[in-house]
């Protein structure tokens, strides 16, 4: 990874994890650095930010932990986890009323926070009753969110390697630590997939959806996983989920095409791929689909103003230019 | 033979996220069975310590064997394969140079812009 970030020196992701890495080492001068160099590719990089709050934390730099929360509070005042953080931060550093005051906001503004904060008994009868063991517990947690990511990168880093059990191994450690966290579900989800067990990729891909509805990509991965089982009902169903919720994804427009295409809807093919079309008129492939469809429904015309189109731009494409002569 | 484009479409898709390729900068599409590959094709995480030589040979053979995966793919009849800087000549893969893979650019982004 090392010789990853020397080649890639500008890539903030990269920053990001390999700062992790080190924290995990216990290299933690090296892995602000690499944080902050985070920062610097982008400045909005809000999980890097956290991060180097988080390391500034185990560094007992407890000022500089709390001007980054606080900073994150100022710009999201209604952020339950960055709220939970500083609760966490407070007790570390024996400031046990101003805990109570960012669990209490924590639990006010997320409800993952009440119940999670009624398991351990410190939320009971609408307050916050902070008992000397639950105290203890919570000081330990402080690193969760950190683990948990650094497991996520390292399951994503062996399944790029191939190797998928030890992958799914460690992306199951993440989703364990944080298991609000939909992120570390979608990318189990992936794993299994790409390891063929389609079962368990769509039981991972709907629980990371049943915690965040709204990730349109979440319904195209499970109309993929659908696709993969031939069970083209249901990924048409997932697809147009996935386009109503991002209707500016050209890619998506185009997958939803195809659906429509292979079951002879082809109104509704061609009026994907103009979509497709507008939101990318570079966007070759839905162009090719969209002549071969109009030749298929025999409308000559339209058929060869989509072909001399791609000439234009692909004036090698052998497939197209015999189709082009074939209806000439 | 069936030819159902997104079924192969959604195979190639976990094809490519089972092997090393970087897909970020590719395009791919299926037409009635044929499968259409755009862009540059690259190696992802791949460090031969700036041998060329070395980095070419593993791409070739990477290009062989993607090749004959999705040509193996159910419903697939034909592979085209429009990469920017790969080409196949007389059946051997070659590099297209910088230089000219550039001018490509610049001339398909002109064009395009007239569509």
């Amino acid at each position: 990874m090392e010789k990853e970030v020397q080649i890639h020196p500008n890539y903030a992701d990269l920053q990001n994890q390999f700062a992790l890495f080190l924290m995990f080492e216990g290299e933690m001068e090296r892995a602000e650095n690499h944080f902050l160099k985070a920062l610097r590719l982008n400045p909005r990089y809000r999980e890097a930010l956290l991060n180097l709050g988080f390391l500034y934390g185990e560094m007992r730099r407890w000022k500089e932990a709390e001007e980054i929360f606080l900073s994150e509070v100022k710009q999201h005042p209604k952020d339950g986890f960055v709220h939970h953080l500083l609760g966490i931060l407070y007790l570390q550093t024996g400031r046990k009323r101003d805990a109570v005051a960012r669990i209490d906001k924590a639990i006010q503004y997320h409800p993952y926070y009440r119940d999670y904060y009624k398991k351990k008994g410190v939320w009971r009868g609408g307050e916050v009753h902070l008992y000397q063991e639950a105290e203890r517990a919570l000081k330990k947690i402080h690193l969760n969110y950190p683990t948990a990511q650094f497991h996520n990168f390292v399951g994503l880093y062996l399944a790029k390697k191939g190797k998928s059990s030890q992958a799914v191994r460690e992306l199951k450690k993440a989703a364990s630590l944080e298991p609000d966290e939909f992120i570390f579900h979608t990318n189990l989800g992936t794993v299994y997939y790409y390891q063929g067990n389609y079962s368990k990729a769509i039981q991972e891909f709907k629980r990371a959806l049943g915690m965040n509805p709204f990730y349109g990509i979440g319904y195209a991965n499970l109309s993929y996983v659908y696709g993969s089982m031939r069970r083209t009902q249901e990924a048409l169903r997932y697809m147009k989920k996935a386009v109503q919720i991002n209707p500016h994804y050209a890619d998506l427009h185009y997958n939803l095409a195809l659906l429509y295409s292979d079951r002879k809807r082809y109104d509704d093919a061609v009026f994907e791929l103009k979509k497709a079309l507008r939101i990318n008129p570079n966007y070759l492939l839905a162009r090719i689909n969209l002549g071969v469809l109009y030749e298929d429904q025999k409308r000559w015309k339209e058929a060869r103003r989509e072909y001399r189109k791609i000439l234009q731009v692909t004036p090698d494409d052998e497939h197209i230019r015999k189709r082009l002569e074939r209806i000439s | 033979m069936l030819k159902e484009d997104f079924v192969i479409q959604s195979n190639i898709r976990r094809m490519l996220i089972r092997t090393n390729i970087d897909y970020s900068r590719m395009d791919f599409g299926t037409v009635k069975g044929v499968v259409y590959l755009r862009g540059i094709f690259q190696i992802s995480r791949l460090y031969t310590d700036g041998d060329e030589e070395k980095k070419k040979d593993y791409t070739v053979k990477t290009l062989y064997t993607f090749e004959k995966k999705i040509r193996s793919l159910p419903g697939v009849t034909d592979v085209i394969f429009q990469f920017l800087n790969w080409r196949k000549e007389k059946g051997q893969w070659v590099p297209i140079e910088m230089k000219e893979k550039e001018e490509d650019q610049d001339e398909e982004k002109k064009t395009a812009s007239n569509l």
